[in-house]
């Protein structure tokens, strides 16, 4: 690899450092790092897959690649809601494992500087465990998703 | 002393190159050992072998590899002149090249995974010394012997004295003919075929271009005992071409005219010095192995895999194409005939990608005799090891996963089922045990047996331990042979009660047959007290394509290998359903009574077909274990591409379900692919 390609990619992450992935989970603004996103794809035919917790909705056959889909919804513990158009799929990178992830609808790519973002409170409940912190960018409030602690209780713990 | 950043791309090829030469010596010296002696060609094998590992693992800096492989070169460069010096030494020297042979693979094994090499072998390079001097001590006197007449010829085309018993006959090559070593040296190749005895002066003409002028000076001497007689040599010697004339020698004729350059011969006859040997020997037996061999091209492994995985993807697409949606109702001639020339040709394409993956079991066989050797000399025991159909092939990701179990199992017939002989003869026994491995390609299964003539498994003792660890399910008395038997395959469950050197140390039949289900093979125990045990492993043949019947479970689709299926069946006769005492739905067929397993009920699928007269039974077998399968209904037969589940699901054991991977179909959905061995297992 060339010194400039090199300092290109790094270019590229750093592009990409800052910037966040909005969706909607109902009324709520989330985001995710774009760093972690590979695709958003519209949602397809999910295989059922037995055996798995009950917000796994199965495996999709992207591009012949075999990829696990979660429902955001039913792992937040929310209730399920039928999928239409504006659904969407986030194929997520994950320790080298993709990971497809079932939202509302997408919203925008956005950049959140340190100095918008705070820390999440140090409080019980099931959505807090996942986030890394909460930004407040033009009046809206968006809860970003830590994608470690997203799947940690899925990692197999050896 | 860590690798020099440069050579670790090297490190790579040095390493396949060596483990692949030592491979090749331990087959050679199991076979020299049985016939006690070397033959030529096995010699020159050996020397080249040494003589490659010592270069390249020089280069890679591994001393002591060098080291060693440079000590065994030397006692092999002795016999590779004089092989009659075996006799001096035998047993030693395959005791010793032996030892020689597991420390180089010892060393080849720590640079790979250390990327070191390992400790000093100076204790086997001083016996080596001792064994080279004691070959040499003989053969002193010869060679001393040799300049000698040597000198004496200097004056006349007498027989060398060295070669007493031989006929020898001087010939010159045509004035400028060019590569006179070369032309000699194919001389004596023809030569080979009909002489019992061949010798020249100079020796090995072929290794060293300086020798040309020599025998343009002194003439190239052949040393012959004809097969037939002597006037067939000439005549091939007539035959070949540019010899400008020939002469044959008798032996301790009077001196009749001085020779050209008398200074030049002594060299020449002592030519069986160290010097020359080390520029090239690799050559003669590069050639000579070529003709053993068939030529062979080593592929970086990632790229198998990746002709394998496209070679998956075109039968997908092909399927896909093939039954798109679009060409439904539509009649296609000559769409149909193109289709079916296309899938010829996958087919044909497939065959030959899956069989560069295919490996010949014949190097697992090879281990194991080296076990049987090595462990009958230390445990006392007579044993000969019989194989047979060495010759089948499997994957090699198989033949990788069976190593260690077929070991393990090796080593549990050579400790504990083989007696020792006295045992042996009391029991009206030949003395010598036997072990059996054999391999065999039934219907798109490999099937082997390891089989021993031993002492068999001891029904009682492994009853008792059973009982002692808690490990019985039912009375005792209804526990079949078989049953108990599969006791052994357990964790935690080792009949052996002191731990030796081969067996016992913890791992037991039950990783054995968790390697050999891990590549989707089974394991079953036969034994007859005092008669012997035989393990028999069956494997499918490929694991990545499979043709499967698709069965639908409401939406779901899923896919059962062909080969796990007996026969499928609707069933319209309430009396042939049977519940056992626990409510378990049993089928009753021919007679017999086979327990039903409801797919929708297993993976929780909602259906409207709960009814079995609605549905369809498939009767599935895998091992020796039957069971039904209710489904809603058959789809139809598809080759597949068996895809792993993604690891990002391995923490929910999804196999442990009756799942075994998933498959892409040629609508682009995925289904799932049932595991039969899992399934009569759960």
């Amino acid at each position: 690899m060339s010194v400039e390609s090199i300092i290109k990619d790094e270019n590229a992450v750093e592009d990409l450092r800052g910037r966040f992935l909005t969706f909607f989970i109902g009324e709520t603004y989330y985001g995710i790092e774009l760093l972690n996103i590979i695709e958003i794809i519209s949602v397809q035919p999910i295989t059922y897959v037995p055996g798995l917790p009950i917000y796994f909705k199965g495996i999709i056959n992207l591009r012949g690649k075999v990829v696990p889909i979660i429902d955001v919804r039913l792992k937040f513990c929310k209730p399920e809601r039928a999928y239409d158009e504006k659904t969407c799929i986030i194929v997520v990178m994950i320790q080298d494992m993709q990971v497809g992830l079932i939202v509302d609808s997408v919203a925008e790519v956005i950049s959140i500087e340190d100095a918008q973002k705070s820390d999440p409170p140090e409080l019980g409940g099931n959505g807090e465990r996942y986030l890394s912190s909460i930004a407040k960018v033009d009046d809206k409030i968006i809860l970003n998703i830590s994608c470690e602690k997203f799947f940690q209780s899925d990692f197999r713990t050896y | 002393m860590p690798i020099d950043p440069s050579m670790v791309p090297m490190l790579e090829t040095f390493i396949y190159e060596s483990t692949t030469l030592l491979e090749q010596l331990d087959e050679i010296l199991l076979e020299s050992e049985k016939s006690k002696s070397f033959s030529e060609d096995y010699i020159n094998e050996v020397f080249r072998i040494m003589h490659t590992i010592k270069g390249s693992s020089a280069m890679m800096e591994f001393t002591n590899i060098s080291a060693l492989a440079h000590s065994v070169e030397d006692v092999f460069f002795i016999l590779r002149e004089n092989p009659g010096r075996l006799a001096s030494v035998n047993e030693a020297l395959f005791d010793v090249v032996f030892r020689a042979s597991d420390f180089l693979k010892m060393g080849i094994e720590s640079v790979q995974n250390t990327g070191e090499a390992n400790e000093d072998p100076q204790e086997m390079i001083q016996e080596l010394e001792r064994l080279a001097s004691i070959m040499r001590g003989e053969a002193a006197p010869a060679a001393a012997a040799a300049p000698a007449p040597a000198a004496a010829s200097s004056s006349a085309p007498v027989a060398d004295p060295a070669f007493a018993g031989l006929q020898q006959i001087k010939i010159y090559f045509e004035d400028g003919c060019q590569m006179e070593n070369i032309r000699a040296f194919m001389l004596l190749t023809q030569l080979k075929d009909i002489c019992d005895e061949l010798e020249s002066i100079p020796a090995h003409p072929e290794n060293d271009a300086s020798l040309c002028s020599e025998i343009i000076q002194n003439g190239f001497t052949v040393c012959v005992k004809p097969a037939t007689t002597l006037e067939d040599v000439i005549q091939v010697i007539e035959s070949a071409v540019s010899i400008k004339t020939y002469e044959v020698l008798k032996a301790e004729e009077a001196p009749a005219e001085p020779a050209p350059q008398p200074a030049q011969d002594a060299p020449a006859a002592s030519a069986p010095a160290p010097q020359p040997a080390k520029p090239a020997a690799s050559a003669p037996a590069a050639g000579a192995g070529a003709k053993a061999k068939q030529s062979l091209v080593s592929v970086n492994q990632a790229k198998v895999d990746q002709l394998m995985d496209l070679m998956g993807e075109l039968v997908t697409t092909e399927s896909m194409v093939v039954s798109s949606p679009d060409l439904k109702g539509l009649q296609l001639d000559n769409f149909s005939k193109s289709a079916r020339e296309l899938r010829k040709l996958t087919d044909e394409l497939q065959d030959v990608v899956m069989s560069i993956r295919m490996v010949p079991l014949s190097g697992l066989f090879q281990r194991m005799n080296r076990i049987v050797r090595d462990m009958s000399k230390s445990l006392k025991k007579e044993v000969d090891l019989v194989t047979e159909g060495g010759d089948t092939e499997v994957d090699k990701t198989i033949n990788e996963a069976i190593g260690d179990p077929f070991m393990h199992m090796v080593r549990n017939a050579m400790d504990h089922a083989i007696e020792s002989p006295e045992e042996r003869l009391a029991a009206g026994k030949p003395a010598r045990g036997k072990i059996t491995l054999s391999a065999q390609n039934i219907g798109g299964e490999i099937v082997m047996k390891i089989a021993d003539d031993g002492r068999g498994l001891d029904i009682d003792t492994i009853m008792r331990k059973a009982r002692n660890n808690g490990m019985l399910t039912k009375p005792e008395s209804e526990y079949t042979n078989k049953e108990i038997f599969n006791f052994i395959m357990l964790p935690g469950f080792s009949t052996n009660k002191e731990v030796t050197e081969y067996s016992g140390r913890g791992v037991g039949m039950d990783v054995v047959r968790q390697n050999i289900e891990k590549v989707g093979g089974t394991l079953s125990i036969d034994s007859k007290p005092g008669q012997g045990t035989v393990f028999t492993i069956k494997i499918p043949l490929t694991l990545a394509i499979a043709d499967g019947m698709e069965i639908a479970v409401g939406d779901s689709i899923y896919t059962l290998p062909i080969t796990s299926i007996r026969q499928s069946l609707k069933i319209y006769d309430d009396q042939q359903i049977i519940y056992d005492t626990d409510g378990t739905e049993m089928v009753m067929l021919y007679g017999e009574c086979f327990p039903l397993i409801r797919l929708h009920e297993l993976f929780h699928i909602d259906t409207p077909i709960t009814d079995l007269h609605d549905g369809i039974v498939v009767q599935i077998e895998s091992a020796d274990k039957v069971a039904c399968l209710f489904a809603d209904e058959l789809l139809g037969e598809q080759q597949v591409v068996v895809k792993p589940f993604p690891s990002f699901l391995n923490k929910y054991e999804i196999k442990r379900l009756g799942l075994s991977g998933c498959t892409i179909l040629g609508d682009g959905s995925i289904s799932l692919i049932l595991d039969a061995n899992s399934l009569l297992n759960m």
